[in-house]
């Protein structure tokens, strides 16, 4: 009996702790999770919010993530800038309510730094005197909010009176050239202008729509004749098939980045440098494309053709009507595999559209053009940037179980 | 439909002769004459050079597939009707190519990219067309008139996209190209080699040439395969022979190539430049793979536990391998900013914070981070581990989950913790995987090129004392910037090789752990 109660509480108190342990690991995962989740996002949450900020504000130390920009507020129908400044140990948000007040410059005899202009209505004089830089200048007893200083007088000026915007009774005093650099008021405030004028900038509104046109051109027509070559591969016999498809797989290894040079070349003496033709033919015809749809026509059982065939059906219909009707989802990985490359690449587009003309630039290149130029504010390539981004972003939204597939189907092989 | 299994010889003599024939076999002379003519003339292959070798011994090829095509088709087998249909289509293709380029129907993509611009508002009535017709089957539920209706959208949006962009009315523009006295002869030839091969497809030349049910499909093959293999040939193996032999020659792009043996190559072992760029990516590949494959691995076996929100990390994680090189590496330039960038301002902040903690006063690192040439390649190392992880953990994520359930469910019977589970069932049945992934790693690591080339952009992509200098910036530089073709494409060979080598290595050791034999 004692025995099998002892293993009974053994059992339990090994439950009990296999449960702490599973708690903590399961916190531990999702911290780890997270962290990683955080250090791939922040890039792309710094993207947005720089893309919504005024050229200055890129440039801020220290740094912030939301765009900032000086706020305004409306009196009497018209838009004045908001201040923020030093009222009774606080500070509050004011607006210019009245300029050229007649004031002094006071300074605290102790410490000389320590200044302060103020209007003269607000200081009465004690008839004292203090030594300032060796001259002899009269103190004033100053009113500032509901204290009373002894200051000395430095010198006149003027001044502006600061209202506060809820509060009319808040009332404050400051040199209006001064705190028009230092103490303008800030506040989150995106700047959606930034589109719209990117958009006007350099042909960027040309090199979105040219790449858009790039990449449908190239999905399609690779999706064509992958699914032509995909189709003899698998289901037509002839000679020298296998020897073909050797050729295939074994260009896929290829690295493209000996093809640059002698694919160059080629568009010299096409007379294609330049033009956006150079960016479409070249990759209408893609030998991973072709593999990828041939491993997916040899899985089609064989016998739901065979009706058709003895039917007399041309291969062509065969091929339209029954294998592509069953193949989306390779024909959908293929076609985000080709988007990605078509939208994406880069070297390719800065050999063969080398400059010349901006009306055949594509995004990568006009992108890279803005990034390289120090005349233009990183918030306006930022928000190039994110019109680069957001239709990647959109197609993943929609389809991300075939980009998801993509990248399995590229590991199995 | 399905005739009778005829012999070759009693199918000749049932039909009789089409009326196309004798024609034909006039056309089989003429090509082979053509080629003939071509070979024989001094003007008829007027390239000069490294590809004179390369055409000439085309032409003769194809001289003498004619010869033999003309033959065949005289006697009527069927080897006449496939070799006369491969020279008719490849001649159509290419005179017909030749004519459409010289009538500039290719360049006519850019009339079509600023008419595109004007009218990109119906691509978004198509694409809403298309949003409609796909959500009309969503849950399951099929709604054909919402389908119709969105199919009916996408549609019409095409339609007055087609119109309104004037592509109907662009065809007389290229039509009137025609004009072109030169390019008449071309085009005829490329209309009449067309019309003679659609001839040889059609049945009633099955039947002439006696062709069976197994030829027939090796025609059908044929025919389905070439518009991909033309492409490939064109656009791939020609390009890749060209620069295979280029790389043997000393070729500015002006003058005529000249041949110089093994010259580049021996020079590229003594090319200081060219050894400090394969030293600095070997050096980036040993840091960059481990830091890419390893994260990646531990994410990946996280993300296998199913855990709720699994589906949201993997997408995540998936966003910077889509989001484009060029925005990504310059959204990055931004952060790395060594005054006002978000990586030194964090320095700072996380310094400051254990110097509070623990009372020291550590001065907290605040690095140039492009342009010191001690730390720009670390930077680009760090935009490569970034953007590769969430690639790699997809890609070993679909790897565990083929592993087969029951090994683990074993492994739990016998008491074996996570970490002896991932030891010794995870990490061993993973290796096809992890094979894949360092190996696609290490083959993008060493043509690392984007990256360095934007972060420095627009002072040298080579960056601050070399130090970003990787063997394609070299190659870029070297065809492009200095114009030496011959010796860039023996950078670019050089450089495949050692793809090549470390690739085949590696799957060797690999194959002796025995993860291939099993």
């Amino acid at each position: 009996m004692t025995t099998l109660d002892n293993t009974a509480e053994q059992a339990a108190r090994d439950r009990r702790r296999s449960r702490t342990r599973r708690i903590f690991g399961v916190g531990g995962a999702y911290t780890v999770l997270i962290g990683f989740a955080a250090v791939m996002l922040f890039p792309f949450v710094y993207m947005v919010a720089t893309a919504l900020k005024t050229p200055e504000d890129t440039f801020r130390y220290p740094p912030k993530v939301l765009p900032r920009a000086p706020i305004t507020t409306t009196v009497d129908g018209v838009d004045v800038p908001l201040f923020s400044l030093p009222i009774d140990g606080g500070e509050a948000n004011v607006f210019l309510a009245e300029e050229g007040v007649e004031a002094g410059v006071f300074v605290d005899p102790a410490s000389p730094e320590d200044s302060l202009a103020w209007p003269m209505s607000l200081a009465t004089e004690t008839g004292a005197t203090a030594t300032l830089d060796g001259e002899s200048v009269p103190v004033y007893t100053v009113q500032v909010g509901s204290e009373a200083r002894d200051l000395a007088f430095q010198r006149g000026t003027v001044v502006g009176r600061f209202v506060g915007i809820d509060d009319p009774s808040i009332e404050t005093f400051a040199v209006v050239r001064i705190a028009e650099q230092e103490s303008l008021a800030e506040g989150v405030a995106p700047q959606w202008g930034n589109f719209r004028e990117v958009t006007e900038l350099r042909d960027v509104d040309r090199a979105l729509t040219n790449t858009i046109l790039v990449t449908i051109l190239v999905v399609a027509g690779t999706l064509f004749t992958s699914i032509m070559g995909g189709y003899a591969f698998s289901r037509l016999r002839f000679k020298g098939r296998d020897a073909i498809f050797l050729a295939y797989v074994g260009s896929i290894m290829i690295p493209f980045t000996v093809l640059i040079i002698p694919l160059f070349r080629l568009m010299v003496s096409l007379g294609w440098i330049d033009t956006l033709g150079s960016l479409v033919w070249p990759f209408l015809f893609n030998a991973y494309g072709t593999f990828l749809m041939r491993q997916f026509f040899v899985s089609i059982p064989k016998d739901l053709e065979e009706a058709a065939v003895i039917d007399g059906a041309k291969r062509w219909k065969i091929l339209w009507g029954i294998f592509v009707p069953l193949s989306w989802p390779a024909i959908a990985t293929l076609a985000t595999f080709m988007f990605l490359y078509a939208w994406n690449s880069f070297i390719w587009p800065l050999v063969s559209i080398n400059g010349a003309n901006s009306d055949d630039f594509v995004l990568t290149i006009a992108l890279s053009t803005l990034g390289g130029q120090s005349g233009e504010g990183p918030n306006l390539i930022f928000a190039a940037i994110v019109l680069s981004v957001t239709v990647p972003f959109l197609v993943f939204a929609f389809a991300q179980r075939y980009f998801v597939e993509n990248v399995a189907t590229s590991g199995i092989k | 439909m399905t005739a009778p299994p005829l012999t070759a010889e009693t199918r000749r003599e049932v039909g009789s002769t089409p009326a196309w024939f004798t024609p034909l076999l006039v056309w089989r002379v003429l090509v082979a004459a053509g080629f003939a003519v071509l070979l024989t003339t001094r003007r008829g292959i007027a390239i000069e050079g490294a590809n004179r070798v390369l055409v000439l011994a085309g032409v003769t090829l194809a001289l003498f597939v004619a010869m033999l095509a003309g033959y065949q088709t005289y006697r009527r087998r069927h080897l006449g009707r496939l070799l006369g249909f491969t020279v008719d289509l490849l001649t159509a293709s290419v005179t017909g190519f030749m004519a459409l380029n010289r009538m500039s129907f290719f360049n006519g993509l850019d009339a079509v990219g600023e008419r595109f611009n004007r009218n990109i508002i119906w691509l978004v009535v198509i694409v809403a067309g298309w949003l409609i017709s796909g959500w009309s089957e969503r849950g399951g539920l099929s709604r054909p008139r919402i389908q119709r209706i969105g199919r009916y959208i996408m549609a019409g949006g095409a339609a007055i996209m087609v119109l309104a962009m004037g592509l109907l009315g662009a065809i007389p523009g290229v039509l009137a190209n025609i004009a072109d006295l030169e390019v008449v002869p071309v085009l005829g030839v490329a209309i009449v080699a067309a019309l003679f091969a659609r001839i040889q497809i059609g049945e009633s030349a099955a039947r002439l040439f006696g062709t069976t049910q197994s030829q027939s499909e090796g025609f059908d093959g044929l025919l389905f395969i070439a518009p991909n293999a033309l492409g490939f040939l064109a656009f791939f193996a020609g390009p890749l022979i060209f620069s295979l032999v280029i790389s043997f020659t000393e070729w500015s792009g002006l003058q005529p190539a000249e041949f110089v043996g093994l010259a580049n190559y021996r020079e590229l072992l003594g090319d200081a430049l060219f050894l400090r760029s394969l030293r600095n990516i070997v050096i980036f590949g040993l840091v960059a793979v481990p830091l890419t494959v390893a994260p990646a691995l531990l994410l990946a076996a996280l993300l296998n536990s199913k855990l709720p929100g699994i589906r949201v990390f993997r997408a995540i994680y998936f966003l910077p391998s889509i989001a484009g090189v060029v925005g990504v590496t310059l959204i990055w330039k931004q952060l790395f900013n060594a005054t006002v960038g978000f990586l030194n301002y964090s320095i700072l902040e996380v310094t400051e914070f254990f110097n509070g903690l623990f009372g020291t006063a550590v001065a907290a690192p605040q690095p140039l981070w492009i342009s010191a040439p001690e730390v720009a390649m670390i930077s680009v190392i760090i935009l490569f581990v970034w953007q590769r992880i969430g690639f790699d953990t997809v890609l070993f994520l679909a790897g565990m989950q083929g592993i087969d359930r029951s090994l683990y469910e074993a492994a739990d019977i016998d008491g074996a913790g996570a970490w002896t589970r991932f030891r010794h069932i995870t990490v061993p049945m993973l290796r096809p995987t992890t094979f894949f992934v360092v190996a696609t790693d290490i083959i993008l690591a060493l043509q690392t090129f984007n990256e360095p080339f934007i972060l420095q952009a627009p002072s040298t992509p080579a960056g601050p004392g070399n130090s970003t200098l990787t063997p394609v910036i070299y190659l870029y530089q070297q065809a492009f910037q200095q114009f030496q073709i011959g010796y860039g494409s023996a950078v670019a060979w050089a450089l495949f090789i050692l793809i090549f080598g470390i690739t085949i290595i590696y799957f060797r050791r690999q194959g002796e752990d025995g993860f291939l034999k099993a």
